[in-house]
């Protein structure tokens, strides 16, 4: 990085930092707002709006989510296992057919290749998709519900193929010559040297997985198995659509002081955000080699 | 070697499609009881074979105590009808989404919660989604039908048949205002000098002049629209009196105008929040900051309801006009039997028990005595929020089986009753129109109305600029195209059910 800072000067540098420091802000900035708001007490809120300190400091949002750690706690637990699961399978996955595409060697490259990339542009619908979960696997109300959809993703399978096939053959060759057979080949020698796109698209997974939602909504109906993004979008989305349709709600008569409030809202979105953002840092150094696909690296 | 490594693969792949073949609960296909055949009343309880009942419906959010309540509900069915139920509460926000999708996809359910605002009722019945009902009703229900009026009855028909049971409560609308009682009491306002909506002009004044702080009159955008009933007009737009059933576009009648005059003048004059065009909803944010809001269901006890949703401040009603019911009022809570259940006839004897045992009912309604809820006296309960049940009583049946919740008078069941049956029926009652022929107009209209409603509703912009500019939007968006197809429908309608 040295080389471009000193073809820039100093006027330059601090343009370009400059920039990157507003977008920087523009990040973070929504975040801290939501760390405040769930630290106020919500009286002041009402009185005085959202601000990026806590007017009125208060944990009470906490304790309330504390109360009952029993359902946050096992929500926690059903996201982290099916990160930890999914990543690590999704992983193996896509490098083991990554590697297989990406040898020059292999008959049928080509057209598994487009194997690969036919579901990439088409997908079968949400209730086919539906219908093979639930009748044919049988997956309702599993933890598989949301593992499984998510192992595969034609498009991390071609970047994990493009960085694959940057490895020299002759590498394959030689320990083909000393006598390692074709895992040993990919376990000790192929998977080492990927570590870079490894990490990478191990990070998008966990993402994904830790994100997930849509799935669970689908599938999960029994409340021990419900993942922690789930339990926030419920409560939200029940309240947004209460809220769409109070016409029809005021004759039926719903008491929405049953809902959580906004601190109590936020803290939970601090709760499913938060561990992401520590896991992140470290993930950084890899992120430069993995994604620069098809450039040259020194 | 290579073949060692190669069986290792294998047993990982048999392994994984062992795992995944485990861990869903298959349901063990029920025998079909009485498929095909015409159905026979049973009357002797041991001639039912044990059959599961699935029963999806909308909930706030799903109680921790959710399998106990079933446990004590399978304790009574079993004992009546010989079936269990699965209890299988999905919150509202989720609900639409995850139905329709078990729905398209031929899941096997058997009771389902059906309305006209959430997994819509209409659109599910064209679908097929659901069983027809008329014969099981006879058959097995015949308490139920009973004790719901032949209107609301009516307003679940389509082409003759019904398709879902109501779950009886309100069916009624009625138009009016609610006053802070704290304020009407200091002012010595005389809420009997309120006729129309303009009479309320003297309150909002003295709140404005003397209690700074305090929104006279609280608006909220999406919430407020023009009320036809309020100013003689039924809900397809024809005028009440109206033998010919002449369908106005109700947005270019004069009456339309006057209203949004004096709502505007209001706004000007502050008496309006100046946020209403945006504001979602009354919320706890403004609980005892306004003194006046426009009500669109005064049922009796309603004031009750709304000192229990708004911080526990009291409010005088004034009614503007008398109970009418209207075919959306009539379908805001059902239950409907899926065409992909295998026991149609068990489903309906189940919801005839629920609509007939108080016991059941009240159990699903309110969880258990003394851990969920107390008693106040025979009728009336209390219910812990933090108790670990709650739900809401209009999903499961008949509200008026049920107890009462704290603050309605004992009288409350009665009232509503009394109302329903003595409500003004509108004169195109029963009648809904057929959008598939104007379809995009359709959707056209409603996405300017949602753009121009809020904001002339509200009063936040002038009328005399904007209403033009509004209807010249509307003609663009089709809706004289609808206008005439409605129209059309109308007439057919008329002439069929004899009006003309």
């Amino acid at each position: 990085m040295e080389v471009y800072a000193a073809k820039l000067g100093r006027g330059g540098q601090i343009v370009v930092n400059g920039f990157f420091l507003l977008l920087s802000a523009c990040i973070v900035a929504p975040f801290v707002l939501i760390v405040s708001v769930s630290l106020t007490t919500e009286e002041k809120l009402y009185e005085l709006g959202y601000s990026f300190f806590p007017r009125g400091f208060s944990t009470l949002a906490y304790e309330y989510l504390f109360q009952s750690p029993g359902v946050i706690l096992r929500a926690y637990g059903n996201t982290v296992f099916v990160t930890l699961v999914g990543t690590l399978l999704g992983l193996l996955l896509t490098a083991l057919i990554g590697y297989v595409i990406s040898r020059r060697d292999y008959r049928f490259r080509s057209p598994l290749t487009v194997f690969v990339f036919i579901p990439m542009m088409f997908s079968g619908g949400l209730v086919p998709f539906y219908i093979l979960m639930t009748q044919y696997l049988h997956l309702k109300d599993s933890l598989w519900a949301i593992v499984l959809p998510g192992l595969l993703s034609p498009f991390y399978v071609l970047i994990m193929k493009g960085f694959m096939g940057k490895i020299p053959y002759e590498l394959v060759e030689s320990a083909k010559m000393d006598g390692a057979g074709e895992w040993r080949i990919f376990f000790r020698l192929v998977v080492p040297l990927s570590t870079p796109a490894l990490a990478t698209l191990g990070l998008f997974m966990a993402f994904n997985y830790w994100n997930e939602w849509f799935n669970a909504l689908l599938f999960i109906n029994d409340d021990t198995k419900v993942p922690l993004q789930l339990l926030l979008v419920r409560i939200m989305n029940t309240l947004d659509f209460l809220r769409n349709n109070s016409e029809y709600i005021q004759s039926l008569g719903i008491n929405m002081s049953q809902f959580p409030n906004e601190s109590v809202r936020m803290a939970l979105v601090v709760l499913v955000a938060g561990p992401m953002m520590f896991v992140f840092p470290f993930f950084q150094k890899y992120f430069v080699q993995g994604l620069t696909v098809g450039s040259l690296k020194g | 070697m290579l073949k060692r490594k190669f069986s290792i693969l294998w047993s990982i792949v048999a392994c994984t499609a062992l795992l995944t073949a485990c861990s869903g609960g298959g349901t063990p296909p029920a025998d079909n009881a009485g498929e095909g055949t015409a159905p026979v009343a049973e009357t002797e309880e041991e001639g039912l074979a044990p059959v599961e009942l699935i029963w999806y419906y909308g909930i706030s959010q799903v109680p921790p105590d959710q399998q106990l309540i079933e446990d004590e509900v399978n304790k009574i069915v079993k004992e009546r009808i010989n079936a269990t139920v699965k209890l299988q509460p999905i919150d509202f926000g989720s609900y639409t989404t995850k139905l329709n999708t078990a729905s398209a996809a031929g899941e096997k359910f058997d009771l389902v919660w059906t309305a006209n605002w959430a997994f819509n009722y209409d659109e599910n019945v064209k679908k097929g989604a659901f069983l027809a009902l008329n014969e099981l009703l006879d058959t097995y229900a015949p308490k139920t039908k009973e004790a719901i009026p032949s209107f609301t009855w009516d307003a679940t028909k389509y082409q003759g048949e019904i398709y879902a049971v109501p779950n009886y409560q309100t069916v009624t609308s009625r138009y009016g205002i609610s006053l802070l009682k704290s304020l009407v009491d200091k002012y010595g306002f005389d809420t009997a000098s309120v006729k129309t909506l303009a009479d309320l002009e003297p309150f909002l004044k003295q709140v404005k002049d003397n209690e700074p702080g305090m929104i006279p009159l609280m608006l909220t955008g999406p919430g407020t629209k023009f009320e036809p009933f309020m100013y003689g007009y039924d809900d397809s737009g024809v005028k009440l009196d109206d033998k010919t059933f002449k369908t106005n576009l109700l947005e270019s009648t004069p009456e339309y105008k006057q209203h949004l005059e004096l709502i505007r003048d209001w706004f000007e004059k502050g008496y309006i929040n100046e946020d209403a065009s945006t504001v979602k909803q009354i919320d706890s944010l403004y609980n005892g900051k306004y003194a006046a809001s426009l009500e669109s269901a005064m049922k009796p006890g309603y004031e009750a309801e709304k000192k229990l949703n708004n911080g526990g401040y009291d409010v005088v009603g004034i009614p503007l006009t008398v109970a009418t019911t209207r075919r959306t009022s009539n379908i805001t809570t059902m239950t409907a039997i899926s065409r992909t259940s295998e026991n149609p006839e068990r489903a309906m004897m189940l919801i005839e028990l629920v609509n007939n045992d108080p016991e059941l009912y009240n159990l699903l309604s309110f969880g258990m005595e003394g851990k969920h809820y107390t008693k106040l006296d025979d009728k009336t309960v209390k219910v812990d929020p933090n108790g670990g049940y709650t739900a809401q009583n209009w999903v499961f049946g008949n509200v008026f089986n049920g107890y009462l919740v704290e603050g309605q008078a004992a009288n409350t069941w009665e009232e509503t009753k009394k109302l329903n049956e003595s409500a003004y029926v509108q004169p195109t009652f029963g009648f809904q129109l057929d959008d598939s022929a104007v379809k995009a107009e359709y959707a056209n209209i409603a996405a300017v109305k949602a753009e121009y409603e809020p904001l002339l509703m509200t009063g936040t912009v002038d009328p005399a600029k904007y209403l033009p500019e509004y209807l010249e939007k509307l003609k663009n968006a089709g809706a004289d195209k609808v206008i005439a197809e409605l129209q059309k429908q109308l007439d057919a309608w008329a002439a069929e059910n004899g009006k003309k």
